[in-house]
C-alpha cells in the first residue's frame, strides 16, 4: 500500500511534514518520496505540475488518487488506514468536535505564522512596510495567547484536542516546532513549550524531523520579542 | 398545504414558500403573526427559532411523536451573518442533514455584532458562524461540516463518498476551497483592509492576478470532473463548503460567459433544497452585489 504511495516534499515546509508525520502515525512507511528543493525552483517543475498544477509541495498521490492539500492527504490517509496505525481522528463526539475545531483553528496559526517567519519571503521589496510586518507580529502575539490558553484549559501533558495524539496535532505540531526553531521565547510560552517538549521525541515526528535542524541546532531569533 | 396566515407575506416570498412546499421540507421565510413589510424582513435582527419549518406549522405530528432530527437540533445553536460564506457553508450542511429547527440569530456585521459579548463567549475570535452542539463548540465553519456529517451519518444525505477516489477529490478540492475563498477575500477586501501608506498598485495586480489564476483553475476542474459535482456524480461537503464562495464570486458579476462550466455549476445548484432554504436573506432583495469581478 505505501509502495502505490509517492510525496514530492521539501524541506522547511510544514505543510509536507503534516503528511509525513500521518503516514508514520498509520504505519505507511516504504513510500515512495523525493525530496525537491524550492531554491531551486524544483517545486515548479514538471515532475511537480504532473501531480499538481499548483506547483506547490507537498504533492501526494495514492495510485491514482491525488491529494495535494496537507489536511486533505491526512483526512484522505485516516478514512482509508483508520484500522492500521493509531486512530487519528476520536469517535467519542466530544472530542471528535475539538479534534476538527483545532485542526481548521492550526490552519489560521499557520498563516498568522507564516505572516511573520515568511514576510520577507511572500511580500515583494517595494510592498514591505515595517508597520505590515508589526501588525502581523502583534495578530501572531494574539493567536499565541489564544494556543497558550486552549493547552493550560487542557492540563499539563495533554494534546491539543485532549488526553490522546490526533489529526489535530499533526497540523499545529510543526507549525509550534518552527516557532520555537525561529526563537520563540519557552519562557513567555510556557505551556506551548512544554507542548513542544512533549511531541518531539514521539516517534512519528522523530522519524520525519527536518534534516537541518539536526545538523545546525540552533536555528534564528526572528521571534525571540514576540 | 397552505393553511392560513400567508397573505401578508410578499410575492417574493410566497415563490420561496411556494417551490419549498412542493418538496415539503425546507426553511422557510420566517412566520410572522402579524405583517411585517420587506424591508424590515431583511434588516432586523430576527427572533431565535424564527425559521421553523412549514411543515411543522400546519401539519403538527401525532402527538408523543417528535423526530429524532427536530430534537437533535434543538441542542443546536447558529450565530450568524447574511452573506458570510463560512456561515453559508453550516447552513448548507444543517439542511442536508434534515437537522432543521436549530436555534440560530442573525447578527449584523456592519453594527460590529461579532464582536458582541455573546458571539466572544461562544468564540473567543469574535468572528462568526459561532456553532454549538450541546457543550460541543464548533466555530471554523469546515469542522463544523465534518462534525455534522459525522455524527449524522445515517440521516439526511450522504455528504462524503465511499468510493476512495471520489472521497480523495472531494477532500482536495474542499481543502482548495480555503484556498479560493483566501484570494476572493484578498482581492475584495484589499481597498478597506490595508492603511492608506501601505498600499500599492503592484499588490492590486498580483492579488488580482492571483484570484483570476485561481478561478481558472476551477473552472478547468470543471471541466475534467464528469457528473456535475466537484467531486463527481455525488453533491458532497466540497459542494458545501465551496458553492457559498462561487456563488458570492458570481454575485460580483464574475463573467458567465468567460467561465461556462463554473456559471452552470452556480446556476444549476442554486435550486437544491438546502441552498435555496438558506439563501442569504440581504442577498434577496438585491441579488446583484457590485460588480468588482466583471473584468476577471
Amino acid at each position: 500500500m505505501a509502495k502505490d504511495m509517492t510525496l514530492l516534499w521539501g524541506s522547511g515546509s510544514a505543510p509536507c511534514w503534516r503528511v509525513m508525520i500521518a503516514l508514520e502515525e498509520k504505519n505507511l512507511q516504504g513510500y515512495n518520496h523525493k525530496l525537491l528543493s524550492f531554491d531551486k525552483m524544483e517545486h515548479k517543475s514538471q515532475e511537480v505540475l504532473d501531480i499538481n498544477p499548483r506547483g506547490q509541495l507537498p504533492s501526494f498521490k495514492h495510485g491514482d488518487n491525488i491529494v495535494n492539500e496537507s489536511c486533505a492527504a491526512c483526512f484522505y490517509l485516516e478514512s482509508q488506514f483508520k484500522s492500521q496505525g493509531n486512530r487519528l481522528i476520536p469517535d467519542s463526539p466530544a472530542e471528535q468536535a475539538l479534534t476538527y475545531q483545532r485542526m481548521f483553528e492550526g490552519l489560521v496559526f499557520y498563516e498568522k505564522a507564516a505572516g511573520v517567519i515568511w514576510y520577507e519571503y511572500y511580500t515583494p521589496e517595494e510592498e514591505r512596510h515595517d508597520s505590515a510586518l508589526k501588525r502581523n507580529k502583534e495578530a501572531l502575539a494574539t493567536e499565541l495567547k489564544l494556543w497558550e490558553g486552549y493547552l493550560k484549559k487542557l492540563g499539563s501533558g495533554s494534546y491539543v484536542a485532549g488526553k490522546t495524539f490526533s489529526l489535530a496535532d499533526i497540523i499545529v505540531f510543526p507549525n509550534v516546532a518552527y516557532l520555537f526553531r525561529s526563537g520563540l521565547s519557552a519562557e513567555r510560552y510556557p505551556v506551548l513549550g512544554e507542548y513542544y517538549a512533549l511531541l518531539k521525541d514521539r516517534p512519528s515526528i522523530k522519524a520525519s524531523w527536518p534534516s537541518e535542524w539536526l545538523q545546525d541546532t540552533k536555528g534564528e531569533d526572528t521571534l525571540k520579542d514576540i | 398545504m397552505r393553511g392560513q396566515g400567508v397573505s401578508h407575506l410578499s410575492r417574493l416570498e410566497l415563490q420561496i414558500l411556494g417551490d419549498n412546499t412542493k418538496m415539503g421540507w425546507g426553511l422557510l421565510a420566517p412566520i410572522r403573526s402579524q405583517t411585517v413589510s420587506r424591508s424590515l424582513l431583511y434588516n432586523r435582527r430576527l427572533p431565535h427559532s424564527s425559521f421553523t419549518p412549514y411543515f411543522f406549522q400546519h401539519f403538527q405530528p401525532p402527538s408523543g411523536l417528535t423526530l429524532p432530527s427536530e430534537t437533535m437540533a434543538k441542542d443546536m445553536t447558529l450565530l450568524w451573518g447574511s452573506g458570510s460564506p463560512p456561515c453559508w457553508r453550516v447552513m448548507i450542511a444543517l439542511e442536508e442533514k434534515n437537522l432543521k429547527g436549530y436555534n440560530h440569530k442573525l447578527l449584523s456585521f456592519d453594527k460590529k455584532e461579532h464582536k458582541s459579548e455573546e458571539v466572544m463567549k461562544m468564540n473567543p475570535r469574535g468572528q462568526l458562524p459561532a456553532f454549538k452542539h450541546g457543550d460541543k463548540v464548533l466555530n471554523e465553519s469546515y469542522a463544523a461540516c465534518l462534525y455534522l456529517e459525522n455524527q449524522f451519518k445515517s440521516q439526511g444525505n450522504k455528504l462524503i463518498p465511499d468510493c476512495p477516489a471520489e472521497l480523495a477529490l472531494m477532500y482536495q478540492r474542499m481543502l482548495e476551497g480555503l484556498t479560493l475563498h483566501q484570494k476572493m477575500i484578498d482581492d475584495i477586501t484589499y481597498n478597506w483592509k490595508v492603511p492608506e501608506g501601505e498600499k500599492h498598485d503592484s499588490a492590486v495586480k498580483r492579488i488580482r492576478e492571483s484570484l483570476t489564476a485561481e478561478i481558472k483553475l476551477w473552472e478547468g476542474y470543471l471541466q475534467k470532473t464528469s457528473g456535475g459535482f466537484l467531486a463527481g456524480k455525488t453533491f458532497s461537503l466540497a459542494d458545501v463548503c465551496v458553492y457559498p464562495t462561487i456563488f458570492t464570486i458570481f454575485r460580483f458579476r464574475l463573467c458567465e460567459e468567460r467561465y461556462p462550466k463554473l456559471a452552470a455549476y452556480y446556476n444549476r445548484l442554486k435550486d437544491r433544497p438546502s441552498i435555496k432554504a438558506s439563501w442569504p436573506p440581504t442577498w434577496l432583495e438585491n441579488p446583484r452585489g457590485e460588480d468588482i469581478m466583471k473584468d476577471i
